[in-house]
């Protein structure tokens, strides 16, 4: 994990709300979420499909389609985006802050040279030569470890492997120089060998360039490895925040029972063999139809009354760490 | 691109599978292939033709001898010519005749490839006017209209694309001329010789034009528009272009677009075929000397030469359109061209 | 004619919008839209079979084919004629009406031949593959490179115009357009799992075509001959123009344009009328086309 730097806050985002209409009713895939993120820094956002996680990061880069509803604040070294036309966010976009995303099969333009895609990365932003963009690009698929790379740039993006592709789009997101970047499940769509590969190379790389990453994902075992803030959401709203060191490893505290659920579900080597894997029974809720009080609760094993009536707020209870639970754990250390 | 799936499903063969794993030009040996199969379809199309136009009484020595010739006379004539004998054996004799490079002679007395020689070059100048002005305009309506789908721009393209499908060449042309003929007088009614100076070029050809492009500016736009569409809200490579901060404009056309040619190229391709027919009667109604115009007459007088030569010419350039379709993937698809080197 | 290429790629409405982009309103004009778009179409469409076939039998029209001399070239709203009398005095509206049978029969005939024999052979090549798919799929690359004018121009100058042999010279055209697309659908039902499975249960092929093959494949076969019947008006009209269709002085939407070209200049209506008429009857066979692909959902 990279150390905390001092530079100060380079996001900070208050109350975000992204709302659309779904067959006629008010769908809140983001219901209210605030968090910071300073210069450098690694945050992880953990939560199931549904949960908002990817949602909220794509309002803030303005890429969800037109007749969403946004509002809230979110802002990037004073710039505030929510309510930014889309001409001027776009200047941002790309440059500032980048996004790097699941499927890098599907990512890529696959009738365009890897290259070619790269550079127009820059060269939407930066006024540079042709040549000197390609300089830059062949510069950029060194940087993520790409081997030949003065070759690799006439490729096509179907003759690069899966995690080649994936560095690929690293490269393209990486090539102004973000402060910001935003790995949107970046790892789900690869093999685990491959997974830890991209993940160290994004840590190095945030060392490099002294960028701040987001990391959205799934799965708790990356937070725990790489994040320094760990952010968990489920239906739309963050259930536990707090920095990584306060949640896992020894004398960490899980509280909320959903990330002590999720905590739990990932299988351990040391667990004895053939104990049936706990999981989090029931399915992601439906988000046009939200229970009445704690969103978790059909899904809980330790809900009560109060649970089912009145939803938790989110509450600093600790020193930096907020939980939105009638109930949490006691001790939360890992099994 | 569903419809490339769809086309790709519709060549049973799976050539192209089998043909990408080998080194060097697979794009050859693809094409190479599908001639050799065009072969059989050539051969089909123009014993078909010979077929039936055999049942036509020929009147092939009627004609040459006049009038005046008594029955004897034209049975006689019949036996010089060869015309008496069974039809497969003319089709036969016809067949090496072409293989030869003559397509034989015409009720006339006139060569057919003399004939053809002749006509030809107008019904090309107006089948390449007509294709390159609607694919032109087709791209650049499409472009504009997915640029907001649902929107004024789209909406109208769709309305006017309804209207091109629909509406039958024939009665279109008539409409071009009384619009533009008659009342404001800027065309010519009849388009007669096409001429050798490119004033003359626009003047005699622009209405036929229009008249066989209308429906494929339809179909071309209509095409691409839904693809594009369907790229710019479906595909992933789209989202990350628009996170590079790459313009909406640039999005679209430097890369939806790019990835929509093969659809469009194959559907171009595979419309070449159907166009014989509006050409053949465009080009009486407007009286533009091309080889439509002959297949017409032709078939009124019987003249079986002539028209066969026609039908081979027509159906070769629907299976170089087929041919041209399928390529458009094999050649110009990188994912196809430079196959698998690392996965 | 440019035959389009079949399904995919015709449907007018743009993929289904995102759920950010509809509100309640929206959805409900959408709605209304969507309605009006299948209902518009089908209640022309009955309109003028009703016109055309039931109409007559009601209301005695003039003679569609004779014409008294004496009253050519009548305006619209003449007593006796709705829309006024062509140049020989034949009466306009019944040559409408007439040539309106003639074109709903002749396109609903030529279609169902077409479905029902493109559809056996189409859908067996795609079921069986191999040899069987092979040899079929050339015969039907064959008679669709046949230009279906040429056939349709020559079986009538040979064997004499009559509604009948238009009906078999547009069936060549036909069959193999409903061969390609049956066939190319009943590749992609056939790869679909319930399929294997049906297949690896042992169920005989006959059942798999005719319960899973056919009922999945009708809907985009449905569209598709709607978007059919169109085209053979336009042919049919073709062959009526070029007089090679149905004989004269039968009543034919085609003849009715051929006759009014000779007084073109003069009076552009004797064209543009019919040609309104076919226009909007082929509009309106694509609209609904269109709805309905919509409404089922066929790629």
């Amino acid at each position: 994990m990279s150390t905390l730097q001092t530079n100060g806050t380079l996001l900070e985002v208050e109350d975000l709300r992204v709302a659309f209409a779904a067959g006629g009713r008010e769908v809140r895939a983001v219901d209210g979420v605030s968090y910071k993120v300073d210069a450098g820094s690694t945050l992880a956002i953990i939560g199931e499909s549904g949960s908002g996680k990817t949602v909220g990061c794509r309002a803030i880069m303005g890429l969800l389609p037109a007749g969403t509803a946004i509002s809230g604040s979110a802002r990037l070294r004073g710039t505030e985006l929510i309510g930014l036309s889309d001409a001027a966010l776009r200047k941002h976009r790309g440059s500032d802050m980048a996004m790097v995303f699941q499927d890098p099969a599907r990512s890529l333009n696959p009738t365009m040279r890897v290259g070619a895609q790269i550079t127009e990365a820059i060269r939407t932003h930066r006024k540079v030569s042709k040549s000197e963009a390609h300089a830059q690009a062949v510069e950029l698929l060194r940087l993520v470890r790409i081997p030949a790379a003065d070759r690799r740039f006439y490729e096509y993006p179907h003759q690069l492997s899966g995690g080649m592709r994936q560095r690929v789009v690293i490269a393209m997101a990486l090539a102004c120089r973000p402060k910001l970047l935003i790995a949107d499940e970046a790892t789900t769509a690869l093999d685990v060998t491959t997974q830890a590969q991209i993940m160290e190379l994004l840590l190095e790389l945030q060392q490099e360039l002294d960028m701040a990453l987001i990391f959205i994902s799934h799965d708790l075992g990356l937070a725990a490895s790489y994040a320094d803030e760990v952010v968990v959401m489920y239906a739309g709203k963050i259930v536990e925040q707090a920095p990584a060191k306060r949640l896992f490893g020894a004398g960490g505290t899980v509280k909320m029972r959903y990330t002590r659920a999720l905590l739990d579900a990932i299988p351990h080597l040391e667990r004895p063999a053939h104990t049936e894997l706990p999981v989090v029974s029931g399915r992601p809720p439906d988000p046009t139809m939200l229970p009445p009080g704690c969103s978790f609760a059909p899904r809980c094993p330790s809900a009560a009354d109060d649970c089912r009536t009145t939803a938790p707020g989110l509450i600093e209870h600790a020193q930096s760490h907020r939980w939105a639970c009638w109930h949490p754990c006691e001790n939360g250390g890992a099994a | 691109m569903a419809l490339a799936q769809q086309i790709q499903l519709q060549d049973g063969t799976g050539a192209r599978d089998s043909v990408r794993r080998v080194a060097g030009s697979p794009a050859l040996r693809l094409a190479g292939r599908r001639l050799l199969a065009a072969i059989p379809v050539l051969i089909g199309v123009t014993f078909l033709t010979f077929a039936v136009m055999s049942t036509l009484p020929n009147e092939t020595a009627q004609a040459i001898l006049g009038l005046q010739a008594t029955p004897g006379q034209v049975a006689a004539l019949n036996h010089t010519l060869g015309l008496d004998q069974p039809f497969l054996e003319r089709y036969w004799h016809w067949l090496i005749t072409v293989l030869h490079g003559s397509l034989g002679t015409s009720i006339g007395g006139v060569s057919v490839n003399h004939e053809l020689a002749l006509h030809l070059p107008a019904t090309l100048e107006l089948l390449i006017y007509a294709l390159v002005v609607s694919l032109a305009l087709s791209i650049a309506v499409a472009v504009l209209a997915a640029r907001k789908p649902n929107g004024i721009a789209d909406r109208l393209s769709l309305a006017v694309s309804m209207l091109g499908l629909s509406i039958a060449p024939y009665a279109f042309a008539f409409l071009l001329i009384i619009v533009f003929a008659v009342k404001l007088n800027w065309f010519p009614v009849i388009s007669g010789s096409v001429g050798t100076t490119p004033a003359s070029f626009f003047k005699a050809l622009t209405l036929p034009a229009a008249a066989i492009g209308f429906p494929l500016f339809a179909i071309y736009t209509r095409l691409l528009r839904a693809d594009l569409v369907e790229q710019m809200q479906r595909e992933d490579y789209i989202v990350t272009a628009k996170a590079k901060g790459v313009t909406p404009w640039n999005v679209l056309v430097k890369h939806a677009l790019r990835n929509s040619m093969f659809t469009l190229i194959t559907v171009v391709g595979l419309n070449l075929g159907g166009l014989v027919g509006a050409t053949a009667i465009i080009e009486t109604i407007f009286s533009v000397p091309g080889i439509g115009n002959d297949l017409l007459t032709g078939i009124g007088n019987h003249d079986v030469p002539l028209v066969e030569g026609i039908v081979l010419i027509f159906a070769l350039v629907t299976v170089l359109g087929n041919l041209l379709a399928d390529l458009a993937y094999a050649v110009l698809d990188p994912r196809i061209r430079y196959g698998n080197s690392n996965s | 004619m440019a035959i389009p290429i079949p399904d995919a790629t015709l449907s007018t409405a743009a993929p289904p919008p995102l759920p950010s982009l509809v509100s309640a309103r929206q959805l409900r004009a959408q709605r209304i839209g969507r309605a009006l778009r299948l209902w518009v179409p089908a209640g022309i469409l009955i309109a003028m079979l009703a016109l055309c076939f039931l109409w007559p039998l009601v209301y005695q029209l003039p003679s569609p084919t004779n014409g008294n001399i004496i009253e050519a070239q009548e305006p619209p709203f003449s007593p006796g004629h709705w829309l006024g009398t062509d140049a020989v005095g034949v009466d306009i509206f019944s040559q409408l009406v007439y040539g309106g049978r003639v074109a709903f029969e002749v396109s609903a005939a030529t279609t169902v031949i077409g479905m029902v024999i493109g559809c056996a052979l189409g859908v067996t090549a795609g079921y069986v593959g191999g040899w069987t798919d092979a040899v079929i799929s050339r015969v039907l690359d064959i008679l669709i490179a046949f230009p279906a004018l040429v056939l349709a121009l020559v079986i009538a100058e040979g064997l004499g115009p009559s509604e009948m042999h238009v009906i078999w010279a547009l069936a060549v055209f036909s069959i193999p357009a409903f061969g390609r697309v049956s066939r190319g659908a009943t590749l992609v039902v056939r790869g679909l799992p319930y399929m294997v499975a049906a297949r690896l249960a042992g169920t005989r092929g006959w059942k798999i075509i005719a319960r899973h093959v056919l009922p999945n494949i009708m809907p985009g076969i449905v569209t598709f001959s709607l978007l059919g019947i169109g085209i053979v008006i336009i042919l049919e009209g073709a062959l009526d123009f070029l007089g090679y269709g149905i004989p004269a002085p039968g009543a034919s939407w085609g003849s009715m344009i051929a006759n009014g070209q000779q007084v073109l200049t003069a009076q552009p209506e004797y064209v543009v009328i019919p040609s309104i008429v076919l226009l909007i009857t082929v509009v309106a066979l694509n609209m609904l086309g269109d709805a309905l692909r919509e409404r089922w959902g066929v790629q």
